[in-house]
């Protein structure tokens, strides 16, 4: 039987003294299940079921966190009690009662076995893919706030795919993460009939600087790394801490944080300190705009629900969750044109920022050289680097129309704790950018 | 302790072709910084399961009603044939004792003070997290196997920033201390890391000699690591002309612990031997596949994942090394690669590497100016076969493994 909030409540109570200690506990039960495919075959089942506890409390500067697994009420008294002794060590752990194991799962994992194989058959029919269904249920009872539950089901295929190429067959990566709806499967139709799409043979990229037109919803990666890593609380040595409200960029660009978007990889309805988000504008009409908060960083507004745990084993840290970027009036063929000559990115794998130097950099499997305005040899793969400041100050006063979702952008990883991130934005154009083969 | 009525159950699914594994840990984290410092205990358990039911399932949780849950769903979904390996089956007890485990100890402030007096003031420990931690590993087996093995470990991630004027730099080290804390080691490693990016000029030649500090050759080593481990190796590799003479890499997870996460015993072995590439790793399935032994290196990096075959700590040989400033001495003009400012690239089947990095110049022998940043890349073959010195300083670095490298000396690249 699951212990009920109010007992976890007063069982934190001797815990948070004095005005202004925080102090609450944290339950998180996931069950993942992953089956590899080989040529729309599957295979090597694995399913990982978990339950874990963790109590925390904050006073000042100074937090204490006490995990142990399991999620009875066993684990919460003992995670509880290794705060309570000051030495910071539990008492040896008693003999532990049974925890309740979960229900039995629907029948949804073996549904999405039979819906991938002809999907994947008919789209793509030789790769090796990576097929994930992460379903986590979180549950924060805070001392002296109400308790807040929620959950997710995160959906996950990444790997490579032999395509055609117009001269001959060649390996491409894929990657595409979404929470699981009524639409996901239609969207992951679509998603490799795009991907899979016959393509000239790609040249070296080749080391120069250049402009670069992020389409098809990679901007988005692009402002997860240079605004919501560097407007994330305790990120002093980010560029942008000092530059509240300071003009950075042009007018037409609007960048905001929206965990509330469900239906986007990053979305929560309660963040893993139980708060309720808002979405943040990370940049108003090109001014830097506000932070990610959390509870430690909130001050007089209160967190904005962005602290964020990997799993019960870490504390809460301010993290972003939705990039979204909104969207100008040009079209697609507008912005090509007005590139000139460049790069189009329609793909990027993965990305990383130094807050300390500003210095960014994302990796592309492949793009398409523009010149004059038109499109031309296919380039890649290779990495995009810059610097923060230049690369906002870089970009061009027309933004796209149509806003795509980043399906490709789906983890992200800050001082070894991964979330599940993401972000939609039209296309964009950033002058002065260096390109390097890889 | 892992009962019975769980080996009957797998027993029953899977008669003759079964595993279970165990895992409980301790850990104790101080995380510290100039205005915070925060606590982490945790005590950790995780169960996991490993079957042949018409081809391989796995199933992991964090307790044994949630193992057997996780099972039962495993088993409804499909799997492709694959026979089973061949299981070890002795038996094995190793130090049984579950001792507590002490806080992490209290390293921030002199590591700082080391990192300000190294850098000269230009560079800061801005965060040290420290981790302290034990674990015990048990692992039963159709065959028979029952293996209990405990291990301790004393690891962090340290942080240090460099600024000068208006300019700033971050620099990351992860470490793992087998004994003592290596405090003015790690100090070096985050002063110049934090540091030499700031210089303000860059490399002053294109072509040179190239000097690897170990710490750039443990990342150079752990990115070719999977060749090891290769089913199929690439095209362009030649097992009699691998790399250069000099050049000698074994594996040797001993010290560490009695067997590997499958049960096999460690045991040393010779990878690479003057050049040669004379053996590959292999873990049960891999061995299956090629109709060999296990050399015991199924790794488990958690619970969660399935035993595959990996290095444990894979080294340079250095025993027939030359002293580091005898390395030095012989470079006419080089670059010495002190800290990487990106990861390792490499293309294992194009025969492609990219390092970039930041270090020293190198003229006459003897270190003349710092170099912001470089970037040398090529062929990994002929990076193998330009290795002309192997230094005695060999040091070790989680990769997560213990990768252990000392300075190189690659004696031709071109610089970028």
């Amino acid at each position: 039987m699951e212990v009920d909030d109010a007992a976890i409540a007063r069982w934190l109570d001797p815990l948070a003294t004095t005005r202004g200690d925080a102090a609450d506990v944290f339950v998180e039960t996931r069950r993942q299940t992953v089956v590899e495919w080989r040529d729309a075959l599957p295979g090597e089942p694995r399913v990982s079921v978990e339950a874990g506890v963790s109590a925390r409390h904050r006073r000042g500067g100074r937090e204490r966190l006490a995990f142990v697994s399991g999620a009875g009420e066993t684990s919460i008294r003992q995670a509880i009690r290794a705060l309570q002794n000051p030495s910071g060590r539990p008492a040896p752990p008693g003999p532990k009662a049974a925890d309740r194991a979960e229900a039995e799962p629907d029948s949804s994992v073996e549904r999405w076995t039979r819906r991938l194989a002809p999907v994947l058959e008919r789209h793509a029919p030789r790769h090796r893919f990576r097929w994930s269904l992460d379903e986590i249920t979180r549950r924060v009872v805070p001392a002296g706030s109400s308790p807040a539950r929620s959950s997710r089901r995160l959906f996950s295929l990444e790997g490579t795919f032999t395509a055609a190429s117009r001269r001959g067959d060649e390996i491409r990566s894929f990657s595409f993460h979404a929470p699981e709806a009524d639409g996901t499967a239609d969207e992951l139709r679509q998603a490799l009939t795009h991907a899979a799409v016959a393509r000239e043979r790609p040249i070296p990229a080749g080391d120069a600087g250049g402009d670069v037109l992020f389409a098809r919803g990679t901007a988005a990666f692009l402002f997860h790394e240079i605004l919501s890593h560097a407007l994330e609380a305790g990120a002093e040595e980010s560029p942008l801490s000092m530059l509240a409200a300071a003009k950075v960029s042009v007018p037409d660009l609007d960048v905001r944080d929206d965990p509330t978007r469900l239906d986007l990889f990053g979305g929560y309805e309660r963040d893993d300190e139980g708060t309720r988000p808002r979405a943040v504008k990370l940049l108003d009409a090109g001014r830097v705009g506000g932070r990610l908060t959390d509870r430690a960083h909130g001050e007089a507004r209160g967190s904005s629900g962005h602290g964020r745990r990997s799993g019960p084993g870490d504390p809460p840290l301010a993290r972003g969750s939705n990039t979204l970027v909104s969207a100008g009036a040009a079209t697609s063929e507008d912005m090509t044109r007005r590139l000139g000559s460049g790069l189009r990115i329609d793909e990027v794998d993965s990305g990383a920022v130094e807050l300390s130097s500003g210095r960014f950099r994302l990796q592309f499997p492949r793009a398409r050289r523009v010149r004059r305005g038109r499109l031309a040899e296919e380039i890649g793969p290779g990495s995009i680097a810059g610097e923060i400041l230049a690369a906002l100050s870089a970009v061009e006063p027309v933004i796209g129309r149509d806003v795509h979702v980043c399906r490709s952008l789906g983890w992200c990883s800050r001082a070894g704790q991964v979330v599940a991130v993401q972000g939609e934005a039209p296309d964009v154009i950033v002058r002065r950018l260096a390109v390097r083969d890889r | 302790m892992i009962d019975g009525e769980l080996e009957g159950e797998l027993e029953r699914r899977s008669p003759g072709a079964w595993e279970l594994y165990r895992k409980t840990a301790e850990t104790r984290e101080l995380d510290v910084s100039a205005a915070a410092r925060g606590e982490i205990w945790r005590r950790e358990e995780g169960w996991a399961a490993r079957w042949w039911d018409g081809g391989l399932r796995f199933a992991s949780a964090s307790d044994r009603e949630r193992l057997a849950s996780a099972i039962a769903l495993a088993a409804r979904l499909p799997a492709r044939e694959e026979a089973p390996p061949s299981f070890p089956g002795r038996e094995v007890q190793r130090d049984d004792s579950a001792d507590a485990v002490d806080a992490a100890p209290e390293l921030f402030a002199p590591l700082s003070q080391l990192v300000s007096e190294k850098s000269r003031g230009e560079a800061t420990l801005a965060s040290l997290t420290v981790r302290r931690g034990r674990a015990v590993e048990e692992i039963r087996n159709a065959a028979g196997l029952s293996v209990r093995m405990a291990s301790s470990r004393l690891d962090g991630v340290a942080r240090a920033l460099g600024r000068r004027g208006s300019r700033g730099c971050e620099r990351r080290s992860v470490f793992r201390w087998d004994a003592e804390p290596d405090l003015p080691g790690l100090a070096g490693r985050l002063a110049d890391g934090a540091t030499l990016p700031l210089a303000t000029r860059g490399l002053p030649f294109a072509r040179g000699a190239w000097l690897l500090d170990p710490g750039v050759s443990a990342a150079m080593l752990a990115a070719l690591a999977p060749l090891f481990a290769a089913d199929n190796l690439p095209r362009w590799l030649k097992r009699g002309e691998a790399a250069s003479r000099r050049v000698t890499i074994a594996d040797d997870a001993s010290a560490d612990a009695p067997c590997d996460g499958e049960g096999t015993a460690t045991h040393r072995i010779l990878l690479v031997e003057e050049g040669a590439l004379v053996s590959r790793i292999h873990d049960l399935r891999s061995a299956a596949r090629a109709a060999a032994h296990s050399t015991g290196h199924g790794v488990r990096p958690s619970y969660r994942t399935p035993p595959r075959p990996g290095p444990r700590r894979l080294f340079f040989e250095t025993a027939r090394g030359v002293a580091p400033p005898e390395l030095l001495a012989g470079v006419g003009r080089g670059v010495f690669a002190r800290a990487l400012t990106a990861p390792v690239a490499v293309d294992l089947e194009g025969d492609r590497f990219s390092v970039e990095f930041t270090g020293v110049v190198i003229l006459g022998g003897r270190a003349s100016e710092p170099v912001a940043g470089g970037r040398v890349s090529g062929r990994i073959s002929e990076f193998l076969a330009r290795i002309a010195g192997v230094a005695t300083d060999r040091q070790f670095f989680p990769m997560p493994y213990p990768v252990g490298a000392p300075t190189l000396y690659v004696e031709r690249v071109n610089f970028e």
